[in-house]
């Protein structure tokens, strides 16, 4: 059995740069070839006791493969690294404007039974979503690599915002289509 | 000192011989068994040289109880006493089951808690049991056809089982005496079967329609390593509802209503057999006895299901989406179970993802190949490095929480295995337990999701309404199987479960649970907006409650009491009825008929605050 440390840094689990922006190739395959040596199945005519432990080092490659593979759970770990928890990310102030958009995108999500095209009108709203989270993670990515921390974390909190808006768009869509 | 060893009749002594592992289908309708043998994966036939096993079970004679086509052959004769389609019953409660059993004609053993039991001549039997049964049988035929003791068996089971039922599988494996390598998700183990053989690399859909339900997984396979991206399906789609739509179809054209016990089973038949006939030919007869016999061609019959076929294409897309893959990234798509015999799905399949599906391994046949096959590597006779699955949960994991809503822990599609911890707290002031409630499903509310168990926190020291910190660790193996921590973080008080419920639900139920998180989705946005406006309203009624005790003589005048407490019924009168929008506007109109007690109390906290302190230390405070 490989030595592992719970405690290790996942981009260094990983071997990437700690940074915002991804090599999701690389992550990948760095994932693969963890699990390939580290996965239960690996250990399927070992003792008991290295069984768990595999399945304990394959949950923590799993675990912080989910915290890197997707954009917000990726900035919120980084900022986690730089000392702040997520549920004091989750207090930070955002500007008032980035809130009356959200809540006019909220609206046309909620209007969007009335509209003449609702399927076009969606598509819009969802394209428009989209952008708007391209553009805070850039901002975020800015931020961090500026260290500016505050700044990176009132942009995550507007991904936050941005990524619960997706999935409601997309229940929106599910149910449009069925 | 070193023992003679003696092998025993039918085992080779021969060190280096590898060990017998089998892949078992454990289906529905039929079972089958494979094995690898020579480094080919195959099924293994009964003596008759027939390969899939009736997945039925007669108990008319406790001394004699016969599986498979004998068992079926009694169905007649014996109904009660012969079990067919237990699988749907499997980790399931008496209640879940009785409207199936309704229609399959068993005799439920009353009262039992549980799981729910059957009452044949042989005593009541549990779906366990049965299953047990139809897996003995394999394994004997295993041992008789390979010329030794079967080492380990992977069991297949629907990618949208639930904890209960894989728990339901895995004891019946151990009933039956066979050690489970691993329980492995169906459509998985097809992809194995497709991914060995041509060793390609890439994307593969997995498109399994069977009788019942409908199944969707995506895998990635990249040197050797499977990697389930996402999985997904919907509920009542299968062959089925292909049957039913020709049979509505028939009743439509020759204008009759009330048919016999007698026709409607000839229809039924009749319905099927031209359904199977259609998949080869352009037109097929259909006669109810005592009527003018009609002929359905191929065209129309593609008319009456294709609403059917395009409901399989949306729940592909839907799992598209979930593994953030487009249709033309597929690069092998795969087909199982026999629905996809039908030519109109395998255009469309293969119009969706802009290729002809394989179909060269059996559909019938493949899953338990691939099942052999894992077998094979996790019983140790393949190299190291060979072929690794990364399966996924294949339903959300949660927690209830206030107002009977679900906080997800291990949302759905999550690579397992997997533990993953979040952080709850006390909702009352000097709360000393914490009751946890594990439920799997997509919907937002608790009641729409399936519980898979309850347990309780004790001994946490009482502190303030939201001080405590419980940290609750969900953990998922392999198998797909969950156990449940909580601990509380001040003390360490710990609390754990594995969760392994009396009873769970049926595949069908859960994908139509999952169905149903998308065709409610408004519904459901109804009803979480009602949980939580509840919990506010509570919030509030409690708040009020607490003031009036400390302060209301005080601060109050008896009319002024008089109207709050008046406001306070009101509300509790909205909180019980289900009206959004009134509840909402009875909490406004609560919350400004207390403002004014409000601003007494805060003024005498305030002042209260004050007494006592220097304007300098107050200065002091405010830089």
């Amino acid at each position: 059995m490989p030595d592992f440390d719970f405690n290790q840094n996942y981009f260094e689990l990983f071997e990437l740069p700690q940074q915002f922006e991804m090599d999701s190739t690389a992550l990948g395959e760095r994932f693969r070839q963890l699990q390939q040596s580290l996965h239960p199945d690996r250990f399927a005519a070992a003792s008991g006791q290295e069984q768990r432990l595999a399945v304990q080092y394959s949950s923590f490659v799993n675990q912080a493969y989910n915290s890197l593979r997707r954009p917000l759970p990726r900035a919120l770990y980084l900022l986690e690294l730089a000392g702040m928890s997520a549920e004091v990310v989750s207090r930070q102030k955002v500007d008032g404007g980035f809130l009356i958009e959200q809540m006019e995108l909220r609206e046309k999500l909620e209007d969007l039974p009335d509209r003449v095209d609702p399927e076009d009108a969606l598509d819009h709203l969802m394209a428009d979503v989209r952008a708007d989270l391209a553009a805070h993670q850039q901002e975020f990515s800015a931020a961090y690599a500026e260290g500016n921390i505050e700044a990176a974390a009132s942009a995550a909190v507007k991904l936050q915002y941005l990524d619960k808006l997706m999935q409601e768009a997309e229940q929106a869509e599910s149910a449009l289509l069925d | 000192m070193a023992l003679m060893q003696i092998a025993e009749p039918g085992q080779s002594p021969m060190p280096h011989q590898n060990k017998l592992a089998v892949g078992i289908d454990l289906g529905t309708t039929n079972s089958l068994v494979a094995s690898v043998r020579g480094g080919r994966a195959a099924v293994l036939p009964d003596a008759e040289g027939v390969a899939m096993l009736p997945s039925v079970v007669n108990y008319s004679d406790p001394d004699a109880i016969q599986v498979g086509s004998a068992a079926l052959a009694m169905a007649a004769s014996a109904p009660a006493d012969t079990l067919a389609s237990v699988k749907r019953f499997m980790g399931r409660g008496a209640k879940d089951a009785e409207a199936a059993v309704l229609r399959a004609h068993y005799e439920i053993v009353p009262d039992t808690e549980g799981m729910v039991k059957f009452q044949t001549r042989s005593g009541p039997i549990s779906p366990v049991q049965a299953s047990a049964e139809i897996l003995k049988a394999l394994r004997q035929r295993a041992r008789d056809t390979l010329g030794g003791e079967v080492e380990g068996a992977v069991i297949t089971v629907p990618a949208y089982f639930d904890d209960a039922q894989r728990q339901a599988t895995k004891d019946a494996a151990q009933v039956a005496g066979l050690k489970v390598l691993r329980l492995l998700n169906e459509p998985t183990a097809a992809a194995v079967a497709y991914g060995l053989d041509s060793a390609e690399e890439g994307l593969i859909a997995v498109y399994d329609l069977g009788g019942g339900t409908f199944d969707i997984s995506l895998l990635r396979l990249h040197r050797g390593v499977f990697e389930v991206l996402a999985t997904g399906g919907d509920t009542a789609l299968g062959g089925d509802d292909f049957d039913a739509a020709i049979a509505d179809w028939a009743l439509e054209t020759t204008g009759i209503s009330d048919l016999s016990a007698g026709q409607r089973r000839a229809l039924q038949a009749q319905s099927r057999a031209a359904k199977e006939a259609l998949s080869s030919s352009d037109s097929a007869p259909i006669e109810i006895p005592g009527t003018e016999p009609i002929s359905l061609t191929r065209e129309h019959f593609e008319t009456l299901i294709s609403p059917l076929v395009k409901r399989s294409l949306r729940a592909c897309r839907r799992a598209l989406r979930d593994a953030e893959v487009e249709a033309g990234d597929i690069d092998n798509v795969v087909l199982v179970g026999g629905s996809t015999r039908v030519p109109l799905v395998r255009q469309a399949v293969g119009e969706l993802f802009g290729r002809d599906p394989l179909s060269d391994i059996d559909p019938d046949q493949v899953v338990a190949v691939g099942a052999s096959i894992q077998a094979d590597i996790l019983v140790g006779n393949r190299p190291e490095g060979d072929l690794l699955l990364l399966d996924v949960v294949p339903l959300s994991l949660g927690l209830e929480t206030m107002g009977s809503l679900v906080e997800k822990i291990i949302p759905r599609n999550t690579t397992i295995p997997v533990a993953r911890a979040q952080e709850f707290t006390t909702y009352r002031e000097g709360q000393t337990a914490l009751a946890l409630h594990v439920v799997q499903g997509e919907r937002e509310l608790v009641d729409d999701c399936r519980s898979l168990a309850r347990f309780e926190l004790r001994g946490i020291p009482p502190m303030a309404a939201g001080a405590a910190r419980i940290l609750v660790t969900f953990q998922v193996d392999a198998d797909g199987l969950l156990s449940v921590e909580a601990r509380e973080a001040t003390t360490g008080t710990v609390s754990a479960i594995t969760v392994k419920p009396s009873f769970g639900l049926a595949d069908e139920e859960v994908a139509a649970m999952l169905q149903a998180s998308y065709s409610h989705a408004e519904d459901d946005k109804v009803a979480r907006q009602l949980a939580e406006e509840r919990v506010s309203a509570q919030q509030l009624h409690e708040a009020l409650e607490a003031a009036l005790a400390a302060d209301g003589e005080a601060l109050l005048n008896e009319a002024e009491r008089a109207e709050l407490q008046q406001g306070m019924a009101e509300l509790r009168e909205r909180m019980a009825a289900a009206d959004v929008e009134r509840l909402r506007s009875g909490i406004a109109a609560l919350g400004r008929l207390s403002e004014t007690f409000a601003s007494r109390r805060m003024d005498q906290t305030i002042s209260r605050a004050l007494t006592g302190v220097s304007v300098e230390s107050l200065e002091e405070k405010s830089s």
